[in-house]
């Protein structure tokens, strides 16, 4: 850094203390060597208390031009396209109460910085919950998980992150502050700002505040663990059930590499080859009851090697051992890439086959599961930088072969400014356009997102 | 008025029987469901992607308004051409391109209506639930427009949840695809944008829906009541109690009155207030939930509950209420219909607010509501001929927009903003929200091509102090 950069930068923290207090602004090493993403270390972490707070940062930012990067729990940071910038890191962390919780339009108003599992604990004294279970809930951030659409496996019955969130307030990389959508299930009210912000990555604006649909706590859950010696078995079994009327909240399907401590956590096992299906119900005594009696045909007739029935707190434990195999995968993540492939629903099962014969042919150790309800195929891949460029190229190039994607989640640093370049489509030169419209001086989060259409 | 060369340009486009600029034909495109009229220059019908693709260029260059138009069902002003210049009609491109139930997708042209959709669907036990009361002419393009509605979204959700990807013709006559068939998609969710955008930031040429199989049973109830506060409460009980009904729909006397007189549904014409409800789901499950609905309405004092036996008496319940709109034009072709919506149990206190404001402005109000959603339908009554009377019909109109974001609810719940409502807009959203929705539009339509004079209020008008928006 030169000279002029470094008493600009002064000059800007200054401004920072003005706005938020000296003691929610940290230029010491030790205090930003955390926030370091993408080889990046911050000159600074700001911690604002309000909206109007954070406001006056992005404008004195434009006026300073320079960057900012927004942090809620910094799960995703290390996700998709790479950072160009990073001065200032804006974290919402402080930024975490319930503003209201209305329990008899079933809405939560909630400042983005709360963390799932924390506001979920406050939800479940009420008796309600949100059904948003993506990876991460006990660090990530509800604004976290809105700006990068962060869906889980409930998405099945819930439907996706635009369908829980009613408004958000965000501001704009000028500084002004939005009010988008509202507290009412249906708001047609002008152009809907709320879903372009639903994973907009930081790079339109800063969500500050968010509204959410709840549920009430379903009176009863089961979850069924059920092996399948062949992986087109399992497959059969999935297209059944969707093609039926029955609602399950997650359909979740692991090869033997990633399910093995899952399916041991249930007591049965996975041999080389084998998969397991996961299918949850959820809501009234009689529908789970319903859902139990006819899942457990379905896996019978499509010759199942184990079912195994769970309920309410045996279920949650099995689903949470399904849950950490996500981390467990990933590791430390210096050798290993995670990718997602988006498939049409009835290919899931020839993106699986695919996936597994380029990993076996490659060489490289692989591990993968699947959200069988929304087409959704997750690659955990070990190996040396090299060997992973080449075998997400194979991979990109199946996954468009079947009319899908695949994209690259998270990746070693080494290669990632190659392997997150977003595959072709023809919507990103109005979406470069959307950027500029609404963040000029290229301020917010510059690099992400946008810097992977090409 | 338009250059003759334009119109032979156009012509050589889409052919001589797909364009018309007669004066009559003008002005059988100069208006929807609203009580205003603006005539267009020329009607255009192309018949897929490339004619659009061509009038758009043509539009561009010579910078000639351009509005997109289904069937003209729409109920805020959104396809009344106020500046104006080319209606692009869709009603050609209506192919159904493919039905998909293992991807559980459906690709159709935009100019597909929503009930032959349905009709498709339904034999492979299959439906697409939005659910507009204008289905049977209604277009899915149309649809998307609006970001429609309908009964059934209480339980699935609005036209957003169920678009997956567009094709869509930008005002250069660029031709992109927004959003996707899969699920996950890289990049910004334009998609989201678009959709509910009233045909101002281009136009659709292709549809990605999702499809959902159709609920293994269904019962519908009928339940009167002789105080209408006693049937907003017993609303708010079954939702309160987590039961998600398919339907549930709120009719006050006035309307029941009204409709019985054009259409037989056995609505009763002196009961304060019926809900017309409607569970769906696996066969086992049901049972109790109308055990549990009508114990709730039992609690609010309900004279009479009726559970429909068979697929008759079914659809004479439904036939009232999707024929409700149809039956007050009948006996009173002007009327204002408002769409209001309010946080879900703040609903009959709604309704209290509206009986006062048809009291306070001597206006007759008839009610219809998807009452599970807080989304008001008051219809405003008044004679065409009496300027007072009008006058206070549209007094009464902003009266209940105003009464419902004070309620912390939304001055549109399905219909729009279109030209209706856009004074509205100031009363619900601070200048700086107002400014960031144009910077939308500007990405998407930087030369104000796509049905310009819409949506945002005039500039010149001096900005308002809001009391309503997200966390006002």
């Amino acid at each position: 850094m030169n000279k002029d950069s470094s008493r600009a930068g002064q000059a800007f923290h200054q401004k920072l203390g003005e706005i938020v207090g000296a003691k929610n602004v940290l230029t010491d090493e030790k205090a930003t060597a955390p926030y370091t993403v993408d080889g990046l270390t911050p000159q600074a972490v700001t911690y604002p208390a309000t909206t109007e707070q954070v406001a006056s940062i992005v404008r004195a930012a434009n006026e300073s031009r320079t960057t900012l990067i927004p942090w809620g729990g910094g799960s995703r940071q290390e996700s998709g396209p790479c950072l160009s910038a990073a001065d200032t890191v804006l974290c919402l962390k402080n930024m975490n109460q319930i503003v209201e919780l209305d329990a008899g339009n079933f809405t939560v108003q909630v400042q983005a910085g709360i963390v799932n599992d924390e506001l979920q604990k406050q939800l479940a004294k009420e008796t309600f919950f949100l059904p948003l279970d993506p990876f991460y809930t006990e660090r990530s951030t509800i604004g976290g998980e809105i700006a990068v659409n962060a869906n889980g496996p409930r998405r099945t019955m819930y439907g996706l992150v635009r369908d829980l969130v009613l408004g958000v307030t965000a501001v704009t990389p000028t500084g002004d502050i939005v009010h988008t959508g509202g507290k009412t299930m249906k708001n047609v009210a002008g152009i809907d700002l709320c879903r372009m912000y639903i994973g907009s990555w930081g790079t339109l604006g800063v969500i500050t505040e968010a509204v959410l649909r709840l549920f009430p706590l379903p009176e009863t859950s089961a979850g069924l663990y059920i092996t399948f010696p062949d992986p087109e078995e399992a497959f059969r079994t999935v297209g059944q059930l969707l093609n039926s009327p029955l609602t399950p909240s997650a359909i979740e399907l692991a090869d033997s590499v990633a399910g093995q401590n899952v399916a041991e956590a249930t007591g049965s096992k996975l041999n080389d080859g084998e998969v397991l299906l996961i299918v949850n119900a959820e809501g009234t005594k009689d529908d789970v009851g319903r859902h139990r009696k006819d899942i457990v045909a379905l896996a019978e007739a499509n010759r199942a090697k184990t079912t195994i029935t769970l309920e309410d707190e045996e279920a949650s434990r099995a689903w949470k051992v399904y849950r950490d195999v996500h981390e467990a995968m990933l590791g430390d993540n210096s050798s290993t890439l995670q990718g997602k492939a988006s498939v049409p629903i009835s290919k899931l099962g020839d993106m699986y086959k695919e996936a597994k014969k380029i990993s076996a042919s490659h060489g490289v150790k692989t591990g993968v599961t699947a959200q069988c309800g929304s087409g959704i195929l997750y690659t955990y891949l070990t190996d040396t930088p090299e060997k992973l460029a080449n075998i997400t190229g194979v991979l990109k190039k199946a996954a468009a072969d079947l009319s899908g994607f695949f994209l690259v989640e998270s990746a070693p640093l080494s290669f990632r400014k190659e392997v997150t370049i977003l595959p072709p489509r023809n919507d990103y030169r109005l979406m470069r356009r959307l950027k500029t419209e609404f963040d000029p001086k290229n301020i917010l989060n510059p690099g992400r997102l946008v810097g992977g259409l090409r | 008025m338009m250059a003759q060369n334009l119109i032979k340009d156009l012509t050589r486009i889409v052919g001589k029987e797909n364009i018309l600029a007669d004066l009559k034909d003008q002005i059988s495109y100069s208006y929807d469901a609203t009580m205003r009229q603006e005539l267009p220059d020329v009607i255009v019908f192309p018949r897929g992607t490339a004619e659009v693709q061509a009038i758009m260029k043509l539009a561009h260059r010579e910078k000639i308004p351009a509005v997109p138009r289904g069937a003209g069902t729409n109920l805020s002003g959104g396809t009344i051409p106020v500046k104006g210049g080319i209606i692009l009609e869709i009603s050609r491109m209506n192919r159904i391109l493919e039905i998909n139930t293992a991807n559980r997708r459906a690709v159709v042209e935009p100019g597909v209506v929503n009930l032959d959709l349905q009709n498709a669907l339904a034999p492979l036990g299959y439906f697409y639930p939005p659910d507009p009361a204008s289905q049977k002419t209604s277009t899915l393009g149309g649809n998307i427009g609006e970001n429609a509605g309908g009964p059934l979204c209480l339980r699935y959700g609005v036209t957003s949840k169920y678009v997956f990807g567009i094709e869509v013709v930008l005002a250069d006559g660029e031709v992109i695809n927004i959003g996707d068939y899969v699920e996950d998609f890289p990049g910004y969710d334009l998609r989201g944008l678009f959709i509910g955008s009233e045909g101002m930031l281009g136009i659709a040429t292709k549809l990605i829906l999702h499809i959902i199989p159709k609920p293994e049973a269904s019962r519908t109830m009928l339940a009167i009541f002789d105080h209408l506060e006693n049937s907003g409460q017993a609303v708010s009980d079954i939702i309160s109690a987590g039961i998600v009904p398919e339907a549930m729909e709120l009719l006050d006397q006035n309307i029941c009155r009204v409709i019985e007189q054009s259409v037989k549904a056995g609505y009763p014409t002196d009961a304060a207030g019926i809900l017309l409800i409607e569970v769906a789901g696996l066969a086992d499950t049901l049972e109790k939930q109308v055990r549990e609905i009508s114990q709730f309405c039992q609690k609010n004092n309900v004279r009479e509950l009726r559970i429909a036996q068979t697929n008759a008496e079914r659809d004479a319940i439904w036939a009232g209420r999707r024929g409700a709109f149809g039956s007050v034009a009948r006996i009173c072709p002007p009327y204002i219909v408002c769409d209001g919506t309010v946080p879900r149990n703040k609903l009959p206190e709604a309704l209290h607010k509206v009986g006062e404001i048809a009291e306070k402005n001597k206006v007759l109000i008839v009610n219809v509501a998807h009452a599970g959603d807080g989304n008001l339908h008051p219809l405003i009554l008044f004679d065409v001929n009496n300027p007072e009377e009008e006058k206070a019909a549209k007094k009464a109109g902003e009266d209940i927009l105003d009464a419902c974001i004070a309620m912390g609810g939304t001055i549109s719940g399905e219909h729009g903003i279109g030209l209706e409502k856009m004074k509205a807009m100031r009363h619900m959203f601070d200048p700086a929200d107002i400014a960031a929705m144009r910077k939308a539009k500007h990405a998407f339509d930087p030369d104000d091509i796509f049905n310009p004079g819409k949506m945002f209020p005039p500039e010149t008008e001096t900005p308002q102090p809001t009391t309503g928006g997200a966390t006002h």
